[in-house]
Order: C-alpha cells, then structure tokens, then sequence
C-alpha cells in the first residue's frame, strides 16, 4: 500500500509513520506533504491507498484538502490524525467523506482500531 | 462569569490534559507540580489563539518549557540524537498544538484554532509567566507550563488555510 502522510510538522509526520509500524501496519511506502495543498498535488498524481491527514496547517486545511479530494472524484480512504476530536469535528469529518478521526496524542491501539479495516497489516 | 473565573474553574481539568498530554508525548510519566517554577537557561515556548467568531473573543494558549525538555522531546518525536533549534520548536510547537486542540474541546470547542507559533528565549523575562491561569507538570525532572489568558493583542498568531497571518473566517 502507498500511504500520504499530511502534517505541517515533520515531528509529528514521523510520530505517525512510527505509530503505523507500532500499530502493526509495517512495510508500506510512506509519501509525506506538509499541507493540504502540496498533498492534494501527491494525490493527483501517485496512486494512493491511504491518506492521514492533520486538520490545521497552512496553506491548505485537511478539511479543504478533503472536499477537494472528493470533488475530484478520489474515494481514496482519508483519515484525519489531529488535536482537536470534538464530536462537531468528527461529524464534520464524516460529512465529507473521512472513514475517522484520531485524536492526539493518540496510542498503536488507536491506529489499530481506526484503520483495521481500510490497511492490511 | 469572565473569561479568567472560567479558566481557574477549570484548573484541575486543564492541569490533567497537560499531564496526560505530556506523559503520551515524552513517553515518560507525568506529574502535576504546583511550587516549582522553569529553571534557569533558555525557555522554549509555544503560543496558539483560539478565537471566538460569535463574540469576537480570542483566547490565548502559552506552553512553555526549558531547552533541556525541548532537546530530549525533539529527539524522541524525531529519532535523531542531535535535534537542532528548528526541530526544538517544531517539537514543542506540536505539543502546544496537541494541548492547544485539547484545550479547544474541554472550554470552546465550537470556536477556530490558529497554528502554533513557537520561539525559544533566553533572557529573564522569559522566566515570568504569563498573566493569566497557569497549572505545570513535570516531565524527566523539568517542569512545563500551561498558561490561558485572554489576549490583548493577536497579532503575530497564524491561521490555518488561507493567507497566514491573516484571520479568514473558519468554512
């Protein structure tokens, strides 16, 4: 599987590719962006299984990023890994397409759960 | 109420999000202190906004913390042994970020939070706290400090999406 890795962070992009392995998700190819924008530019144009996105970044929010994605007719799953996990933000989320919200700071166990059933392990 | 009486109202709640949310980072056990200040030697901190469209209203998110907190939470986060001043505020500015969305979704989940915006300091006022509520945890041995308080000036945070620096309303 090819995996988007979406955070304006480069600490955090690399806490989250270590809890994919810890998660037991290891061995897959691993792109990473640090915003929205540049993301939806990777998806464009690399076929990608999975997207984990943050929520607030410049340039481009996950949110938008995720609208965006939809609007261009990608399905690819698209799971948002972000500080804020308020019920409003999950529904906001679903609404547009996501199949989750990880919340930080998040455990292996919560990847697990979250993403069992869209990455083969 | 005001904003401040909120804040101390939810003392206890925010000193456990910091503690959770420092012992998850670090990997360490965290614990609340409540009479141990940031030791001397320079001071890495992170400041977000969280704005209120309704009223208009922002409030401010301050974590601070020594270089030494800084340095070993950078070179975990990034599994390099030698983190560099970019990857010291980029560490720390990610924790203000974590505790930042942790802070918006115990006390104004409906409202817009800015990007982390981190700096490190190494003069003595950078020792004060901030006005406002403060509650401090201690990790390897150091302490760090949550701070909320209501801002006088906004200027310098950074929103997400859009033009930064700019406030755009939140679609």
């Amino acid at each position: 599987m090819k995996i988007l890795v979406t955070d304006d962070s480069k600490a955090m992009r690399m806490i989250v590719v270590r809890t994919l392995r810890q998660a037991g998700f290891a061995g897959h190819d691993v792109i990473e962006a640090e915003n929205g924008r540049e993301a939806l530019e990777v998806a464009g144009r690399e076929s990608i299984d999975l997207i984990l996105s943050d929520w607030n970044m410049p340039e481009m929010t996950g949110i938008e990023f995720l609208r965006a994605l939809r609007a261009s007719g990608s399905s690819t799953p698209f799971c948002f890994v972000t500080s804020e996990g308020s019920d409003e933000m999950r529904e906001q989320a679903t609404a547009a397409g996501a199949v989750g919200l990880i919340a930080k700071p998040f455990t292996a166990e919560a990847f697990a759960a979250a993403l069992s059933t869209v990455v083969s392990a | 109420m005001s904003d401040i009486d909120e804040f101390e109202e939810a003392r206890d709640d925010l000193e456990a999000l910091l503690t959770e949310v420092l012992g998850t980072v670090a990997g360490e056990e965290a614990v609340p202190v409540w009479d141990e200040g940031l030791p001397p030697g320079p001071i890495v901190s992170a400041k977000l906004g969280i704005h209120d469209e309704v009223d208009d209203s922002f409030t401010m998110i301050h974590v601070r913390t020594s270089a030494i907190v800084a340095r070993v939470l950078a070179s975990r986060m990034l599994t390099t042994a030698d983190p560099g001043p970019d990857d010291l505020l980029d560490a720390i500015g990610e924790l203000g970020n974590i505790v930042g969305g942790n802070v918006k979704s115990l006390l104004r989940h409906s409202c817009r939070l800015s990007l982390p915006s981190a700096e490190m300091a190494e003069h003595e006022d950078a020792h004060v706290s901030p006005e406002g509520v403060t509650v401090r945890a201690a990790v390897l041995g150091q302490v760090v400090e949550l701070t909320l308080d209501v801002p006088d000036d906004v200027a310098g945070l950074y929103w997400p999406g859009g033009v930064s620096g700019a406030l755009e309303p939140q679609s």
